[in-house]
C-alpha cells in the first residue's frame, strides 16, 4: 500500500508503511547505472535493497528498512540519503572523467611508490594471466570498472586538473 | 512465501546462484527461471523471516553483482 | 550564490572570463573574497576588486593586476612551469611509501575514556598483549617500506602496559636497521599514568618521542579520561606531573625546548566547548608550544558515547575561533604557542607546501603513508582502519605479518581504492572548492560516518570542520594586520628534531 509521507509524487518515490519500504524511482538518462549501483552498495549495510526495471529507461531502487515498523521519518531519510548518495555519484562519475588523468597519474605514482620494484621472488611467484582487480570493497567500483585495467596512462603534469 | 525476481539484466545469474548457496540452511529456497529474470521463491517459518531471509539473500545477490562487475 | 559569494548583491552580472586564469573562490568575510588558483596560490580581493577582475577591468601595472599576476590568476601571465613545480612541491609525498608504523603493543589500558578511539581492553586481557614473535615480524614488515625514514608509533590501548614488548620492539628494530640504515625514529602516545624513573630513563636513553593527551581542565580532564583511584587521585595531574617532569629532562640535556618537549593532544568533547580559554590556558602553563583542538572522532566508544559528548560543528568552530584568537593574543604578548591545525594548513597556504600530516593530505596517508599493526600481527591502512576492526568493520584489513608480502599489502585493492577516493579532485563540491589544494578527507572517515569512502562533503562534519578553519584563517589574513600575519607565518615554521632520528 502505498502511502503519501514523501514529498515527491509517487512517479519519483512513494512508501509502504506495511513493508517499511520505499521504492524510488530513477529516470536513466539522468542517472547512469552505474551510479545506482554505486549507491546502492553504500546502503547494503543499512536495509534492505532490490533494483528492476520496471519499464526501458526507467530503474526502480526498493530499500526496505531491516526491522519492521521503521517509522515515517526513517522512511524519508532513507529516500533522502539515497538520493543524495546517487547524485553524488552520478556527479562523481563525470568529474572523475574530467579529472581522470591527474587522478589515474598520482594513484599509481603514490602506489608504485610504495610498492618499489618486485623482487626476483615476486617475479617468480608472478602471475602473468590477466590479473582480474579485486576490489573487496567495492567501493572503487564505477572508477575501476573503467579505468582499472588500462596501462599506464600518458604522462599527465598535475597542471591539468581542471 | 516470497517471490523474488531479479531482473537478468541487473544481476548476475552466478550471483544469485552464490546467494542461494550462502543462504540455504536458513529456510527451503526454490530457484527458478523466467527469459528476463531469476527467480527465487522463499520459505521460511514466519512471513518475518521470509522477509528477513529474502531481503539478506538479495543484498548479498546484489553486493556480489556490483563487486563482480567491477572486477571485469 | 557561488561559495557565498552573491554576484547579484555585488553587481558581478555580466562578468567576463576571458582575462582570468581558471580559479576557484569564496567568501571568507564581509568585503572580502578569496580566489584560489589552480597551483594553489592565492589572492584576497576586497568588493571593488572582485568587481574590476569580474568585468575584466584589471589594467596592466595596477596594483590590483600585480596582485593577481602575483596569485597566477590571470590568462595572458599564466606561469605554466611555474604552476607545474608547486603542484609537485604540493604533493613531494607521494611516492615516497608508508613512513608512519603505528603498532598496537595492547589493547589493554588503565584508563577508561568515554570516547576511547582504541576501543581498550581490561588490564587483565592479557591476550590482547603482542607477542615477541609477532612483534619482530611486525618490525621487519615495518623495515621493508621503500621510505628511507621510518616511524614507529606504540599505541594501545595504553603502551606503557607492555612496555617489555615495546622494549623488545625497539632493540630489534635498532639491531635491524643497523644494516639497513633507515632513519627511524620512535613515538609513544600514552596516557602517562603508568610512567615511573625507570621507564622514563629507558626512553629518554632510546630518544623515543612521547605524546600525551590533555584535555584542558582537570574537572574535564577527569570526566572524560576515567583513572581508577588505585592508580591515582586524579589522571590529570599525573599527566602533567610526568608531562613537566619529561620537559625538564629534555632541558636538563640541553635541548632546546621549543622544539623538545612532550605533544599533547586535544580531544573536545561539549564539556570543554565553553572551556577554551582555560584549555589555552592549561597547555600554555606547562610550557607546551602547540595545541592540537582536535574534534571528536566517529571511532571507538565515541561511536557509542556520541549523544552525551557530540555537538554540532558549527558550536567547534565558535569554540576553535575563540581559542585561536586568543591563542594569537597571546603570541602577542610574547608566548610561544601555535595551534597545530592553522599551523597545517596555514603551511599549506602560506609555504606552498605540504606538512605531510596524513589526514589532511591527498592522498590521505591510509596504506601509502602509514601501516597500523594490532596486537595480533593483522595489518591495516591506518590506526582507523584498525579502530574500525575492533568495531567489526573488517574493511580495511589489508593481510597480516605472518602471510602477506609487502607488496601485497601496499598493492592491496583497498589501497588503491582509498588512494582514489582520497584525492578531492575527483569529489563533488571538493572539485570547485577554494581550498580544495590545501586540504584532505580520510576515506576511512567518510566510510564511517557515511558509508562510502568517497563521502559526501555536503553532509560531512570533517568538511565542515576543515573548511571551518580555513574560512576564519583566510579571514585573519584579509584583516590585513601585518602583526597577526607575521605570527601565523611564524606557525609554519618546520623544524626537523633531529635528536630523535636513529640511524640517519
Ligand atoms: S583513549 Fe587511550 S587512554 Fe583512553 S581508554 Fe582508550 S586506550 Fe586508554
Ligand atoms: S573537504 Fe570540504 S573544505 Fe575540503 S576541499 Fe572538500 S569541500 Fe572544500
Amino acid at each position: 500500500m502505498s502511502e503519501q509521507i514523501l514529498a515527491v509524487p509517487d512517479a519519483i518515490a512513494r512508501a509502504d508503511m506495511g513493508d517499511g519500504s520505499v521504492e524510488l524511482f530513477v529516470d536513466e538518462s539522468l542517472y547512469p547505472l552505474e551510479a545506482v549501483y554505486g549507491a546502492s552498495f553504500t546502503f547494503l549495510d543499512r536495509c534492505f535493497v532490490f533494483l528492476d526495471r520496471p519499464q526501458p529507461g526507467r530503474l526502480r531502487v526498493i530499500l526496505s528498512a531491516k526491522k519492521l515498523g521503521a517509522s515515517p521519518e526513517v522512511l524519508r531519510e532513507m529516500v533522502g540519503e539515497f538520493a543524495n548518495e546517487l547524485l553524488a555519484c552520478a556527479w562523481r562519475e563525470k568529474i572523475t572523467e574530467r579529472n581522470r588523468a591527474t587522478i589515474e597519474a598520482v594513484t599509481m605514482q603514490a602506489i608504485g611508490g610504495a610498492m618499489g620494484p618486485p623482487s626476483l621472488d615476486d617475479l617468480e611467484d608472478f602471475d602473468f594471466t590477466e590479473e582480474p582487480f579485486e576490489d573487496p570493497l567495492g567501493i572503487a567500483m564505477s572508477w575501476e570498472e573503467k579505468y582499472g585495467k588500462k596501462t599506464a596512462p600518458p604522462a599527465a603534469t598535475e597542471g591539468d586538473e581542471e | 512465501m516470497r517471490e523474488l525476481r531479479f531482473p537478468k539484466e541487473l544481476y548476475l545469474g552466478e550471483q544469485v546462484d552464490a546467494a542461494l548457496n550462502v543462504f540455504a540452511r536458513f529456510g527451503r529456497l526454490e530457484r527458478d527461471e523466467d527469459e528476463l529474470t531469476w527467480i527465487v521463491r522463499v520459505h521460511a517459518a514466519s512471513a518475518a523471516k521470509e522477509r528477513r531471509l529474502a531481503g539478506e539473500l538479495a543484498n548479498y545477490a546484489l553486493g556480489a553483482t556490483i563487486r563482480a562487475r567491477g572486477e571485469r | 550564490m557561488s561559495a557565498g559569494v552573491d554576484f547579484a548583491a555585488l553587481g558581478l552580472e555580466g562578468l567576463r572570463v576571458d582575462h582570468a586564469a581558471p580559479f576557484r573562490m569564496r567568501r571568507v568575510a564581509e568585503g572580502a573574497t578569496v580566489l584560489t588558483a589552480l597551483d594553489g596560490r592565492f589572492a584576497i580581493l576586497d568588493d571593488d576588486e572582485l568587481r574590476a577582475f569580474a568585468r575584466g577591468e584589471v589594467e596592466e601595472g595596477s596594483p590590483l593586476f600585480e596582485k593577481l599576476a602575483g596569485a597566477n590568476l590571470l590568462a595572458d601571465s599564466f606561469d605554466v612551469p611555474a604552476a607545474a613545480e608547486m603542484l609537485r612541491a604540493r604533493r613531494s609525498f607521494v611516492g615516497a611509501g608508508p613512513n608512519l608504523h603505528v603498532f598496537v603493543v595492547t589493547l589493554r589500558c588503565n584508563t577508561s575514556c568515554v570516547y576511547c578511539h582504541a576501543s581498550r581492553a581490561n588490564m587483565d586481557a592479557v591476550h590482547t598483549d603482542m607477542t615477541p614473535e609477532v612483534a619482530e615480524k611486525c618490525v621487519d614488515f615495518a623495515l621493508s617500506t621503500t621510505n628511507p625514514s621510518v616511524t614507529i608509533e606504540f599505541q594501545g590501548g595504553e603502551p606503557l602496559v607492555a612496555f617489555d614488548v615495546m622494549k623488545h620492539v625497539i632493540e630489534y628494530a635498532l639491531e635491524r636497521n643497523a644494516n639497513l640504515g633507515k632513519e627511524l625514529e620512535f613515538t609513544l602516545v600514552s596516557n602517562l599514568s603508568l610512567m615511573d624513573e625507570e621507564k622514563l630513563a629507558y626512553l629518554i636513553d632510546r630518544r623515543v618521542q612521547i605524546c600525551t593527551s590533555i584535555d584542558g581542565p582537570a574537572d574535564v580532564h577527569d570526566q572524560m579520561r576515567k583513572l581508577p583511584k588505585a592508580y591515582g587521585e586524579s589522571g590529570h595531574a599525573l599527566t602533567l606531573e610526568w608531562t613537566r617532569r619529561i620537559n625538564e629532562r629534555y632541558r636538563e640535556m640541553g635541548l632546546d625546548e621549543t622544539l623538545y618537549h612532550v605533544e599533547a593532544l586535544v580531544t573536545t568533547t561539549r564539556a570543554l566547548l565553553p572551556r577554551w580559554k582555560e584549555l589555552v590556558d592549561t597547555y600554555v602553563d606547562l610550557g607546551c608550544r602547540a595545541l592540537f583542538l582536535r574534534p571528536l572522532d566517529p571511532f571507538g566508544f565515541a561511536d557509542k558515547t556520541g549523544d552525551r559528548i557530540d555537538y554540532p560543528r558549527e558550536e567547534y568552530l565558535e569554540y576553535y575561533r575563540r581559542a585561536v584568537d586568543y591563542v594569537i593574543e597571546l603570541n602577542r604578548e610574547g608566548v610561544e604557542i601555535l595551534e597545530r591545525y592553522a599551523a597545517i594548513f596555514l603551511t599549506k597556504i602560506l609555504r606552498g607546501e605540504d606538512p605531510n600530516f596524513l589526514d589532511i593530505r591527498q592522498p590521505a596517508g591510509a596504506g601509502i603513508g602509514q601501516l597500523a599493526y594490532n596486537y595480533d600481527g593483522q595489518i591495516f591502512t591506518c590506526d582507523e582502519g584498525r579502530m574500525l576492526h575492533e568495531m567489526g568493520d573488517d574493511s580495511f584489513r589489508l593481510g597480516d605479518v605472518h602471510t602477506s608480502s609487502y607488496r601485497d599489502v601496499v598493492g592491496h585493492p583497498t589501497v588503491r581504492a582509498v588512494v582514489i577516493a582520497g584525492q578531492l579532485a575527483g569529489l563533488p563540491d571538493c572539485n570547485d572548492c577554494a581550498y580544495q589544494l590545501y586540504c584532505g578527507v580520510p576515506p576511512v572517515h567518510s566510510h564511517k560516518t557515511q558509508g562510502s569512502i568517497f563521502g559526501r562533503m555536503r553532509e560531512s562534519t570533517l568538511c565542515q570542520v576543515h573548511k571551518g578553519i580555513q574560512d576564519y584563517l583566510f579571514a585573519k589574513l584579509a584583516e590585513g594586520d601585518a602583526e597577526t600575519r607575521a605570527i601565523l607565518e611564524r606557525w609554519t615554521t618546520i623544524r626537523p628534531r633531529e635528536h630523535f632520528l636513529h640511524g640517519a
